[in-house]
């Protein structure tokens, strides 16, 4: 896992030097796992889509280039199988965080405040007020990206274990859950792989403010300036406790 | 008459690629029709027989009404037997051991005018087991006769009849088919008999993989074709749903791999081959009573409602598989719905930017 890390830290991807100011926003294992995230999303949208689109063109020179479509089945039910540990080791390790209340579970579940800030930033991107919302730890765009990723690989991991061993589910479950987790597979995939491409890869790479890549995730760092303009609340209270009892994996003056 | 025999002898040529040019018109001293006359002299004698190094006699008595109705009763004699050119009265005999050995080297003489369909059956399995010393192998004459040659599609029953004189068991499974019996019934053009999933001349190892991964096209040409089965009252979305499941998708994917043999279930797996039956007939391998026992031939461990996870050719419906249609109508909408959200949402933040510039 460090390994993984020192090789991402060691890459030769655009950072900037960390700066005495800067503030660490994501520890090392919240970095391993968006990595290790990452690189398997990737994978599994590429041994995925040609199922979903057998006919094209495009479907047939990958699976071509993987080795044929039971050499690209067995790595994506492989990636799977890794996607869905990595998920349930999340799951894990989080409630296990909130029990021993090592994390303040509400900085990422959804609450009044987040719908306030989406009308605000409507208004604001409308013109019809100069008031910008002012985030906690993570803003509203965040957190419904980070539910909307957890419940999308919670349904392709259900679904995902329907058809790889379909005879035994069918042996306590009716037989046309199986066509249904198919639907529900190959469906969920797309809109993931098109929420990665239009909304991920534009806050993370070609959103002005941070193009051309956003490293904190990479680096674990950000800078005081994003700080003030992304997350003001988060600063205030780090600002204020500094020194005092500190989220493990939240943000902490480095 | 030899204008005539000379245009027939285009006509035969003509869609052929030609091995040679054609022999130039030389003056011929005799026709055709008295080439025959002549040959029938001695060819017509029930005592003319030829006693061969294998034992086997070979009878070479000739039934000129049979030629006179053939297809070939325009050519003379020679046009096949070109080695006896010119040859009056008692000739040379050919040094063959056997009667197959005969029948083997004369279908090589068809080549001259019907060369395509030869070069077809040196692909074929037939000329394969002929390579590979095994003489049962059939030869031009062998489905199509010698003398006595007809079109051999005249009546369209016919073919199956042929195929059936060597592989008799697969021949009388056929005849019971649904396709068998539609033949039998009234010639029927619609079904299919051997050579039109076969191929007539270059017929390919049913058993390979590149034939196998083909299967689902060649049962498409017809029940994919919707004037076709709207005839019999027949669902022409069979190969669309197949390709669209799990099965076919694989199959559909293995077309490109070199030397892929699909071990999924295609068409043939479930209907059978030659013993396909209406598929709401008693003996129906996919009738829904029937169904569990033809999935167990792949699934063994399928039990109770593993059926119910192939969708039986449908489209998911409301009324055949709610929950399959549920979910791909909620996602018709969502899908859009959300990217369009997102989109909409990125392209405010961009003019916001660009007005606050």
């Amino acid at each position: 896992m460090i390994a993984l890390t020192e090789v991402v830290k060691s890459s030769t991807l655009p950072l900037a030097p960390a700066k005495a100011a800067d503030l660490t926003r994501f520890s090392v294992g919240q970095r391993v796992e968006h990595f290790t995230s990452m690189v398997l999303f990737t994978v599994l949208v590429i041994t995925g889509m040609p199922q979903k689109w057998p006919a094209s063109a495009i479907s047939a020179g990958v699976v071509h280039a993987l080795g044929g479509i039971a050499a690209s089945r067995i790595v994506h039910r492989t990636c799977g199988v890794l996607f869905s540990i990595a998920l349930v080791s999340h799951l894990a390790v989080a409630i296990f965080q909130v029990f021993t209340r090592r994390v303040k579970l509400f900085s990422i579940v959804p609450d009044r405040k987040d719908f306030t800030d989406a009308v605000i930033t409507l208004r604001y991107y409308l013109g019809l007020t100069k008031e910008q919302a002012k985030f906690d730890r993570f803003d509203f765009r965040q957190k419904f990206e980070y539910w909307g990723m957890l419940m999308g690989s919670l349904l392709m991991l259900v679904s995902g274990f329907v058809l790889f061993f379909p005879t035994w589910v069918s042996w306590l479950l009716p037989g046309q859950l199986i066509p249904a987790a198919k639907m529900l597979h190959s469906s969920e995939g797309l809109l993931a792989t098109l929420v990665i491409i239009v909304w991920h890869l534009y806050n993370a790479h070609f959103n002005p403010d941070v193009f051309p890549f956003d490293p904190s995730i990479f680096t674990g760092k950000i800078s005081r300036e994003r700080m003030e303009a992304e997350h003001p609340l988060e600063l205030r209270r780090i600002e204020r406790d500094t020194g005092a009892n500190q989220d493990p994996t939240g943000p902490r003056v480095s | 008459m030899l204008a005539a025999s000379l245009l027939a002898w285009t006509l035969a040529l003509a869609p052929a690629a030609l091995p040679q040019a054609p022999p130039a018109a030389v003056e011929e001293a005799i026709t055709p029709a008295e080439e025959v006359d002549n040959c029938m002299g001695c060819h017509h004698l029930p005592d003319m027989e030829l006693k061969l190094e294998s034992g086997e006699t070979l009878s070479l008595q000739l039934d000129g009404k049979a030629y006179g109705k053939s297809s070939h009763k325009r050519l003379g004699c020679t046009d096949c037997h070109q080695n006896l050119k010119g040859v009056e009265g008692e000739h040379a005999k050919k040094p063959l051991r056997s009667r197959r050995d005969f029948a083997i080297a004369y279908s090589e003489g068809c080549k001259k005018c019907h060369f395509s369909n030869y070069t077809d059956t040196l692909d074929g399995v037939h000329h394969a087991r002929i390579v590979a010393g095994k003489l049962d192998g059939a030869v031009c004459s062998d489905c199509h006769g010698a003398h006595d040659v007809t079109p051999a599609a005249e009546p369209r029953s016919r073919i199956s009849r042929t195929c059936g004189r060597c592989h008799k068991q697969i021949s009388e499974t056929y005849a019971k088919s649904v396709h068998g019996q539609a033949l039998a019934e009234n010639e029927n053009e619609d079904v299919p008999t051997c050579t039109d999933c076969h191929r007539s001349h270059d017929i390919a190892n049913p058993h390979s993989g590149s034939w196998r991964v083909k299967t689902p096209e060649l049962c498409g040409g017809c029940h994919a074709n919707e004037k076709l089965m709207a005839k019999y009252k027949l669902s022409p979305a069979v190969l669309q749903t197949y390709l669209a499941d799990f099965h076919g998708t694989t199959v559909r994917m293995q077309q490109g791999e070199r030397g892929a043999n699909p071990v999924v279930a295609l068409c043939i797996d479930c209907h059978g081959v030659h013993d396909i039956s209406k598929v709401t007939g008693p003996g129906s391998r996919v009738l829904k009573a029937n169904l569990l026992v033809t999935c167990q031939k792949c699934h063994p461990n399928a039990k109770a409602d593993f059926p119910a996870s192939w969708l039986s050719h449908y489209e998911p419906s409301f009324r055949k598989a709610p929950l399959v249609y549920g979910i791909k109508l909620a996602y018709q909408f969502f899908i859009p719905f959300m990217i369009g959200g997102l989109g909409l949402q990125l392209l405010l933040h961009l003019w916001r930017l660009a007005v606050n510039r």
